[in-house]
């Protein structure tokens, strides 16, 4: 008797224990899912945009690139009356339904635009209406993100967004009773103990249940796991209700992977996999994105359409099944095709590199942590159409050369920088032949010696003092040795190794001659050489030494284009940006990257410079660019080449762009490279795809032209073999006239100078 | 054109056409006067947004049109000026000499520009407490 009393006593201890151990554990989760789902804000990756375009009358662009741009935005073919986000096609003309956006200064309304074209440009840009538009602005492409951990993306949306197709066809499918449970169903739990017995948990879940898997649990099928999710179900639902917790689920639920980005939620599902806003989506687009909760993997549209198309056709059944939809609509529904936007597979980024080059200037002024979760918008200037320029010709040539084995074994690689020379902008980058690996890029990342990209500096120190040094300047090219204290005598060779005497001073940057660069160099003085050098951009430290004149001196791409843009702009550095603007997740300005101008040098030596350069690719090193475009366009540029042909570059610049080219082996071997046949190819072959600009300086008022017999180095015309236009900085043109100068020359002049005169008054009359 | 001119020159012994004829009609034609050439109009409606923000003092947004416009138009002294007027404006005085600078460079024969860039930079210089150069 006592005994027994003594068994329940210890039972009802043991089942208080138990029961205190429950609440305690009960106790425990409330606390975890109320602090973790209340705290929880779903961590949104900064979203980068590429450079809208800007439609407008005269600008130059081919139909058929704004047609592809339209494409990569997931815009359809065909015109769909009532919808947003088609084009459709007339001859020399574009119908657009524009899609709204919010830009940095404001929303943009949908907008029905008309755009006429005509030898390869924009005539008008008209509204549907009729009305004349000064300018269109497309919505940029999403060139991808800074992500949370895991690589998830989404595209919050709120439950009211959510046409109710998708929600009654989702309910259907996974939760019949969702709105009446307790955050469990009986029958589930049912089955979910009967597959116990077979040792495997599975099956059963609620909404709920499915979301406090995802949100709390790790994936593991384990008896405890499943009854704290259980728990923690009940939680949920006793502390929120039914459409927070749905609105929750929606957002959260994984839906597919693009590469290495995750697709989670509805609303960033309806853009990857249909092109569009959640709220657009039909009925057989939303039956298609529940079927795939079950396992996106399994239900791919992409790689198992067959089977995708089967599991939608049952979500329409099970709909249909529910009364949530009418005979009619689930006919029409199971009719329709899956319908999926072209795969644009892009995963984080399609373009690494320049991603990689605006996470990092971002990182100037935002902490990592709100990059990756507070859903940042970031507009840069990435220009697709230069980009895909860029990579093609790279790829292609570094293709071409491995096949040939010209330059050494296969293996090369490469970087490519382009700006806009006005701006700064920087409108493409790429990092190697590999353009979508995210990993070392070497627009950014190698340094690498310059060889004769430097060369131009030295110049620009001569043709700043107009008294010694003009064009014509005689320059020594014989042999030279340099002799400083602490340092071995150093005895620069040409590449050809040979020397050439005197020459003119644009003769030798044209043909690049390294003895009479360094002897110029030095008889300018090194350092005041190198303080140009920074003057023109390059911020990296410096070795006093005259051989850093002739490139021993390690540059990224990046770095030289940032050089050269200084040149390119007629003496006016601007810092090199890759974003405009950044706002907040709903649009409020945050920051804007402002174009910044500085006068680094006088406009007159740089004019002469950059004629001089267009002497190296009219006459000199790069005049195998002849090969892909016009000699008309006057492009600007330099070739350098390395010790032991190690480096192939070529920088220069046309009218709209600066482009600066790298060709290398990573581990820096010895090779045959130069710049002329390695690096100047893949320059010219991108830029003949963009239809560049021709070269227009802008002639400052002290600089004038004069025809020069290049015999003598004197004043000559037309009637002197090939006789050359050099700029001179006022005063500093030779006087004398050469022999073979006749009286009609002289005349010629006296004409070119009234007309001048005649144009300057007329200017100075009508004003421009 | 002008050779043929440069022989009736010589023909008529009078090598020494200084004075400037500003009749056009028998001279080479020149390019045409750039006030001909026809205004973009996106550049020209961004000028005026520009303006606007300008008059209520949305500064900022009116330097984000200028450089919009001078995306399109690069070489169009007067937007650079104007930019230089907003960065004035601004207090940003450096970048107003800058950009007044920069009009200069793409400003021509063009007098009046070229006087307004030079108060552009004498009132720049001056705001920013500096002496010259």
């Amino acid at each position: 008797m006592a005994r027994r009393k003594k068994l329940v006593r210890y039972l009802g201890y043991a089942l208080a224990a138990t029961l205190l151990a429950f609440a305690a554990f009960a106790l425990h989760l409330d606390f975890r899912v109320r602090s973790e789902f209340e705290g929880r804000r779903f961590a949104l990756p900064a979203r980068i945009y590429a450079r809208p375009l800007e439609l407008h009358a005269g600008l130059r662009i081919a139909q058929a690139d704004v047609e592809d741009e339209l494409r990569q935005l997931g815009y359809r073919e065909g015109a769909r009356e009532g919808e947003l986000g088609w084009f459709a096609r007339g001859s020399e003309r574009l119908d657009i339904a524009l899609r709204p956006f919010v830009f940095w200064d404001g929303p943009q309304p949908a907008k029905r635009i008309s755009v006429a074209f005509e030898a390869g440009a924009v005539t008008a840009v008209r509204e549907a209406a009729g009305g004349e538009l000064s300018l269109a602005r497309l919505e940029p492409l999403p060139i991808g993100g800074i992500y949370p951990a895991g690589n998830e993306d989404r595209v919050l949306v709120r439950l009211a967004e959510v046409p109710p197709h998708l929600v009654q066809a989702l309910l259907a499918t996974e939760d019949r009773k969702f709105f009446s449970h307790l955050g469990f169903d009986v029958r589930g739990l049912a089955r979910a103990a009967l597959s116990l017995a077979s040792g495997r948990m599975q099956g059963g879940s609620t909404l709920t249940q499915q979301l406090v898997k995802n949100f709390f649990l790790t994936p593991e099928r384990t008896l405890q796991r499943k009854l704290t999710e259980l728990v923690m179900a009940v939680l949920l639902e006793l502390h929120y209700d039914k459409s927070e917790i749905l609105e929750t689920y929606l957002n959260e639920i994984y839906l597919g992977q693009d590469r290495d980005r995750a697709i989670h939620g509805v609303g960033l599902a309806a853009q990857f996999y249909f092109g569009k806003d959640v709220q657009h989506l039909t009925l057989a687009e939303a039956a298609t994105l529940v079927g795939m909760v079950k396992g996106p993997a399994h239900y791919d549209p992409y790689r198992h359409a067959a089977r995708t198309l089967e599991r939608r056709n049952l979500v329409l059944r099970e709909t249909r099944e529910q009364g949530a939809i009418t005979m009619a609509q689930y006919a029409a529904a199971r009719a329709a095709p899956l319908g999926v936007s072209r795969k644009l597979g892009t995963g984080t980024s399609p373009y690494p590199a320049f991603v990689n080059l605006v996470h990092r200037q971002l990182r100037r002024d935002y902490d990592e942590a709100d990059l990756r979760s507070e859903g940042l918008h970031i507009f840069t200037t990435l220009d697709p159409r230069v980009q895909e320029a860029a990579e093609r010709a790279l790829t292609k040539r570094l293709a071409q050369f491995d096949k040939e084995r010209r330059f050494g074994a296969p293996g090369l690689e490469g970087a490519v920088v382009v700006t806009d020379p006005q701006n700064g902008e920087v409108q493409a980058l790429v990092g190697g032949r590999d353009v979508r690996y995210r990993g070392y890029n070497r627009a950014v990342d190698a340094a690498r010696p310059v060889g004769s990209l430097l060369k131009p500096a030295i110049y620009l120190t001569a043709l700043a003092e107009p008294s010694r040094y003009t064009l014509l300047t005689p320059i020594d090219d014989g042999p030279f040795v340099w002799k400083s204290r602490g340092a071995p005598d150093w005895q620069p060779a040409n590449y050809d190794k040979k020397f050439h005497g005197t020459v003119p001073l644009r003769v030798a940057l044209a043909q690049s001659y390294n003895v009479a660069a360094a002897r110029l160099g030095t008889e300018l003085g090194v350092e005041r050489v190198l303080a140009n050098v920074r003057k023109l951009g390059v911020e990296r430290e410096l070795r006093p030494f005259a051989s850093t004149l002739l490139g021993a001196v390690e540059l990224s791409p990046l770095e030289v284009a940032q050089m050269y843009q200084t040149i390119a702009a007629g003496g006016f550095r601007s810092p090199l940006r890759a974003i405009r603007e950044v706002t907040t997740q709903e649009g409020r300005p945050l920051q804007r990257y402002a174009l910044a101008v500085e006068q680094a040098f006088a406009p007159e030596p740089m004019y002469l410079l950059s004629a001089a350069m267009q002497d190296v690719v009219r006459e000199g090193t790069a005049q195998g660019l002849k090969r892909f475009l016009p000699a008309e366009l006057g492009v600007a540029g330099k070739t350098g080449t390395t010790d032991e042909q190690r480096d192939a570059w070529f920088a220069g610049f046309t009218g709209d762009r600066l482009a600066v080219v790298w060709i290398g082996y990573d581990d820096n071997r010895a090779a045959r490279l130069t710049g002329a046949a390695a690096a100047l190819p893949v320059w010219g072959e991108m830029m003949a795809a963009l239809a560049p600009e021709p070269l227009a300086f802008p002639k400052p008022e002290r600089v004038e032209h004069v025809w020069i017999d290049p015999q003598t180095g004197l004043r000559g015309g037309t009637s002197c073999a090939g006789a050359v236009e050099l700029p001179f900085i006022e005063g500093s043109a030779p006087q004398e006239r050469a022999p073979c100068s006749g009286a009609i020359d002289e005349a010629v002049e006296a004409i070119d100078a009234t007309v001048e005169k005649a144009k300057s008054w007329l200017e100075r009359l009508f004003g421009r | 054109m002008r050779y043929a001119l440069a022989l009736v020159a010589l023909l008529f012994g009078c090598t020494t056409v200084q004075e400037p004829t500003p009749t056009p009609e028998p001279a080479p034609a020149p390019a045409p006067p750039p006030a001909q050439r026809p205004e973009n109009i996106a550049v020209a409606g961004l000028m005026e947004n520009a303006r606007a923000d300008v008059a209520a003092g949305r500064l900022s947004n009116a330097a984000a049109s200028l450089e919009r416009a001078l995306r399109i138009e690069p070489r169009n002294p007067r937007l650079w000026q104007e930019l230089a007027r907003v960065r004035l404006r601004q207090g940003q005085y450096a970048q107003a000499e800058s950009l007044a600078a920069r009009s200069n460079a793409w400003a021509g024969g063009d007098s009046a520009l070229r006087a307004e860039n030079a108060r552009i930079i004498a009132e720049a210089r001056e705001l920013s407490g500096r002496s010259g150069r």
